[in-house]
């Protein structure tokens, strides 16, 4: 019998593909219907793949956050209702403005339309939808094995990152300790004491984090090849590229009838800011022992999201 | 790095800030009649802003970055991670602020970046409690970071400090409305009574969003955080400020003082 | 397999150099002791030896470094990482990543070796240091001994040939240590490598080097056999004991030395007992903390009188600092009374409770926040309401003037100590718990430490100390209290709990096998 199929059989780059995949179709979807699948879709593989983590989530929690988030939309437009006389009336709640001041009166309350309550919930599931897939893939996609897998480019960043990660229950030791420590002292608590709690716990982590790099240089971390001055030129270069792309395509797609244009950007701007990547790549000169390796449930897991991606472009979901 | 090297990645580093801001302030640009559905651009924005977080980490970290830096960045964003999840939960105190204040005024920029988007990530990642707004959290408190590493550097602790409230001010009520910006279209829709108006032009859309602010309370979660920051920075910066200078100079940032250098020389003899 | 010609390494700021035109060499397979006090270059040494001097740590060297016939002067740690291992005292500050697995191949990845060279290397090292059945385990779940084999065998990984240790053994107990010790005596003697080791705790190490390097205070190091004890002091009572009866040659274990002194035994003189006050200081009766599943603290009773020291010694987990926070009253407390002067500790309030007793935590330095020394002291005296810095009067008495603008975070041990006793007792506590206050010390400042609690048992103080250091208690304690699994198992006088036939004998007393000598200080001199 094959062994229960959980989270950490795929990679955690595919679970975060779908995730994010499934959070694009709840986007651009209008249906309640396509919202309230993509919440099931995220809690049944929440429920199903999950293992036991401390990043992991139960379902009850997500459930809990996808109500509260469709209630609250809900309540708001209930609260700041715009009245329109062309609608069916659900609610007839007595309506009044506010003057703050400044700027044109808020209208609350009022009559509220079976459209307005409809387009709430709708607007709620969205949200809800988007959260939940990307809870999902924050439940069961293991942040270290994430990490393992970031390009070179962001070795540094990722290594902090993973430090951190690791440390961080010393750190909540290190504050009790510290705490108790203090008592002896017959100081008070509160705000106050701070900082003379944060301090001892700062100055070990300092120390502690000189060990760490010693050890880290012992082993030989540093190591670096040499870029030739065209490519790091070329790697700035790309970069800015990106970034001006990005943001252009961003303000043409806001603005007048940029659209096209805007998404042109856009795409240019990805594809220079992968080319950054793996430029600033070339300079590593690390091997890793355990690369990401995609497996069958990878491919599963990746089709699915490519069709969704697909079907979403197409306008399926509109 | 070369000299013009390092001038393009702060240009990048500067379009970055600023392509971010607007990816954060879209509904005051959106025009009426954009083809291009609100509900998209938010989603789009939301796929966006981790590309930019990417580009500006790539910027800021290529270049001298040694194990020391890293470690010592592991250890703060771990600390601030914990700091900020013992703040979490009570009303409008933030805990997570005058860290990445004080140590990016004494690293300087790219370090406040990156405890500023580290912390928030860290402190994410090992509660669960990643969603669509991590990226834009990071961000801001990243751009905190910014800020904090551009102010004039003094030589007197009182001055160091009051520069730091003072920014210490802007700074935390800047976060609250880039967050509160980023929750507004999600919260408000596009059909309630103060949502954005698509196409009503920025000035218009802002007194709407100030007007959102004030009637859902945002103000004084904003006001909370100020206050808590301003609180910890003067209790706590005096101390921190020493300790952080000393580590920056172990840690390669900074040239030690003549001070540090007969005190650590002292040490040796003892 | 190394040599250094002529290297002098001086920091920034120093006049005295750390190290003084060295001239050493090791062989291949060499099992190696570097000691010297703290503050000397020992540790500058060894950092030499990778690189970590002068890139990491800065200051400037001299002279040449020759590794494998290679001359590698000046070269980066990177650059020698494939030749040189390095391990530190805690390893749990030098891990990178969160499994044994990953931490072995790390060195390998940042070396850029190719897979299959990475799994037969990572095979052959877990063999080594027998850790084959923990590849898999997350490193917060491994004992300190495991943690220290996963540092070794990652600083082995790549196939070093060298191997260098800063006090490995320091965070480790007995046992432990021992393990490891031997580990490293087999990597050496079977397996070719060169093992330097920096260690202050030389009992621990003496009898199984091949070499011993001493290096002193003013940079000069000096490389041989244990001929080298007759001018270096810092040593274990049985070398102490070879000095001060000029044995020759130079004793290093207590077989050897019982031999000695049973053909010629030297004199000695008793104990002094001065007498003791009737009164008592401190009752404590059938404290008892119980946690859910393990009661720590079972039902332990004892009295301490005023101008008594009092050790309270047992295994790690036997349960001897919840017995201290259980009477401070911070710590929890199940059952059981604490009777002071002033009513029980639990029942007063944490300001109050400092006028009656005061605990020294196990790490000292959570209590220091201050920037420097005289800030930390001046804020003593202002919370104690005091307008005659009685704090820096305490603080002198017990280390002597110190410059007021250091850094506290730069003491030494020692004397971070003594500041925090300072601030502990400004308020004029008459008792005094410490909580292993001997981590961290070497042998002079455990014998400064020693001297200060006398000092502080003459003013009529009373002193619980709970420690599992057996000639530290034989220096300073009138009575020993001993806890297995949380219960009082013995009460007695420190002659009788630390002599002949008991269960932690000393030395000097499994030496001689005299009763009533316990420590060298009792012994007179032979001039040779």
């Amino acid at each position: 019998m094959a062994k229960r199929f959980t989270a950490s059989a795929a990679s955690p780059l595919s679970w975060w593909l779908l995730a994010i995949t499934m959070a694009v179709v709840a986007g651009v979807s209008q249906s309640a219907l396509t919202q309230i699948l993509v919440c099931s879709a995220s809690l049944i593989a929440i429920l199903m793949f999950r293992e036991e983590a401390p990043w992991s989530r139960s379902v009850k929690f997500y459930l809990f956050l996808a109500g509260f988030v469709v209630i609250a939309r809900v309540l708001f437009r209930i609260a700041f209702n715009i009245q329109n006389p062309e609608d069916t009336t659900a609610l007839n709640l007595p309506g009044f403005s506010i003057n703050l001041g400044f700027g044109p009166p808020v209208e609350l309350f009022g009559a509220v339309s079976v459209e307005a309550l409809s387009s709430g919930a709708t607007d709620g599931l969205r949200l809800a939808a988007i959260i939940l897939s990307i809870g999902m893939a924050s439940s069961l996609a293991n942040p270290r094995t994430l990490l393992k897998s970031t390009p070179s480019a962001l070795y540094e960043i990722a290594s902090a990152i993973s430090v951190a990660i690791n440390l961080a229950p010393q750190m909540i030791s290190s504050l009790q300790r510290v705490r108790k420590a203090r008592s002896l002292r017959g100081r008070s608590k509160g705000l106050g004491s701070m900082a003379g709690t944060v301090i001892p716990v700062l100055e070990d982590a300092i120390d502690s984090s000189l060990s760490l790099a010693a050890s880290m240089d012992s082993r030989g971390f540093g190591r670096r090849g040499n870029l030739s001055k065209s490519l790091v030129l070329a790697a700035r270069l790309s970069s800015l590229m990106a970034v001006g792309f990005l943001s252009v395509g961003s303000f043409a797609l806001l603005v007048g009838q940029t659209q096209t244009l805007g998404w042109v950007f856009i795409a240019i701007g990805i594809f220079a800011t992968f080319a950054s990547i793996r430029i600033n790549s070339k300079s590593q000169i690390r091997t890793r022992f355990e690369p990401v390796k995609l497996q069958f449930f990878d491919a599963l897991i990746l089709s699915l999201s490519a069709l969704l991606l697909i079907a979403a472009i197409l306008g399926w979901f509109e | 790095m070369t000299l013009s090297g390092k001038w393009i990645s702060n240009l990048s580093i500067l379009l970055a800030g600023i392509g971010s801001v607007l990816m954060f302030s879209w509904p005051f640009f959106i025009s009426g009649d954009s083809a291009v559905e609100a509900d998209v651009a938010q989603v789009v924005f939301i796929a966006l802003m981790p590309v930019m977080l990417v580009l500006i980490l790539v910027e800021v970290a290529t270049g001298e970055i040694g194990s020391k830096q890293i470690a010592l960045l592991g250890v703060l964003i771990a600390l601030n991670a914990v700091i900020r999840l013992l703040g979490a939960g009570t009303a409008g105190i933030e805990t997570a602020f005058f860290l990445i204040i004080i140590a990016g005024y004494v690293f300087g920029s790219g370090f406040g970046f990156l405890l500023g988007t580290g912390s928030l990530l860290v402190s994410a990642l090992i509660t669960g409690g990643v969603g669509p707004w991590l990226p834009f959290q990071m961000m801001a408190a990243g751009l905190i970071g910014i800020g904090a590493g551009l102010l004039p550097k003094f030589v007197s602790r009182v001055a160091k400090l009051s520069m730091l409230i003072v920014y210490a001010i802007p700074a935390s009520f800047a976060y609250g409305f880039l967050m509160t910006l980023w929750n507004w279209p999600f919260l408000a829709g596009s059909e309630s009574s103060i949502s954005y108006l698509a196409g009503a032009g920025a000035i218009e859309n802002l007194i709407r969003f100030v007007q959102f602010q004030i009637l859902t309370g945002g103000l004084i979660w904003d006001l909370g955080r100020a206050i808590t920051t301003v609180a910890l920075i003067a209790i706590t910066g005096p101390l921190l400020l020493g300790s952080l200078q000393r580590a920056a100079s172990k840690a390669g940032f900074a040239k030690p003082s003549k001070q540090e250098v007969a005190n650590r020389a002292k040490a040796q003899e003892l | 397999m190394i040599a250094l010609h002529d290297v002098s390494f001086g920091y920034a700021g120093t006049e005295r150099p750390a190290l003084s035109r060295v001239n050493l060499e090791f062989q291949p397979g060499e099992f190696s002791l570097v000691c010297g006090a703290t503050g000397s270059g020992k540790s500058t040494l060894l950092r030499i030896l990778n690189g970590l001097a002068p890139h990491f740590t800065g200051g400037s060297l001299s002279g040449s470094l020759v590794i494998d016939g290679e001359d590698v002067t000046g070269s980066k740690p990177h650059e020698l990482a494939s030749l040189v291992g390095f391990v530190n005292q805690q390893p749990e500050s030098s891990f990178v990543s969160d499994t044994v697995k990953q931490e072995l191949v790390y060195g390998m990845e940042q070396l850029g070796f190719k897979r299959d060279k990475m799994t037969d290397l990572l095979k052959h090292v877990a063999k080594l240091l027998e850790i084959e059945n923990l590849l898999d385990r997350p490193l917060s779940w491994l004992s300190g001994g495991q943690q220290q084999r996963v540092a070794i065998a990652s600083a082995l990984a790549a196939g070093q040939k060298i191997l260098l240790l800063d006090e490995p053994t320091s965070a480790l107990d007995p046992e432990a240590a021992a393990e490891i010790v031997g580990v490293l005596k087999s990597l050496a003697h079977q397996h070719g490598i060169t093992v330097i080791l920096v260690e202050h705790r030389i009992e621990r190490v003496i009898e199984l080097v091949d070499s011993v390097v001493i290096v002193a205070n003013d940079g000069l190091v000096t490389k041989g056999g244990y001929e080298q004890f007759e001018n270096y002091h810092l040593v274990p009572p049985v070398i102490g004991l070879s000095t001060e009866l000029s044995w020759s040659p130079i004793t290093v274990s207590v077989s050897a030395a019982k031999d000695n002194w049973n053909q010629s035994p030297g004199s000695w003189k008793p104990l002094v007992n001065e007498h003791l006050s009737e009164a008592v200081a401190m009752d404590v009766k059938d404290l008892s903390v119980s946690y859910e599943e393990l009661d720590a603290v079972s039902k332990v009773s004892f009295k301490v009188h005023t101008g008594e020291v009092v050790a309270l010694m047992g295994k790690n987990g036997s349960g001897k600092s919840s017995v201290l926070w259980a009477i401070q009253g911070g710590g929890k407390r199940s059952t059981g009374s604490v009777k002071t002067q002033f009513g029980d500790p639990k029942s007063l309030s944490a300001a109050e409770r400092l006028c009656v007793l005061t605990l020294v935590p196990q790490k000292a330095a959570d209590l220091l926040f201050l920037n420097s020394l005289a800030d930390e002291l001046s804020e003593s005296d202002k919370f104690a309401q005091l307008t005659d810095s009685g704090t820096s009067k305490i603080f002198e008495s017990l280390t002597g003037r110190l410059d007021p603008k250091i850094h506290p975070r730069d003491l030494s041990a020692g004397q971070q100590l003594a500041l925090v006793l300072a601030l502990q007792l400004v308020k004029g506590a008459g008792i005094l718990l410490l909580d292993e206050p001997t981590r961290g010390l070497d042998y002079a400042a455990k014998r400064s430490l020693a001297k200060q609690i006398r000092a502080l048992r003459k003013e009529g103080k009373s002193v619980l100390v709970a420690s599992h250091d057996v000639e530290f208690v034989a220096l300073v304690a009138d009575r020993v209290l001993e806890l297995e699994s949380g219960k009082l198992v013995s009460d007695k006088l420190a002659a009788d709990a630390l002599g002949v036939g008991a269960s932690h004998p000393t030395q000097i007393s499994q030496i001689t096998g005299v009763p009533g000598l316990l420590t060298l200080s009792q012994v007179e001199a032979v001039q040779k």
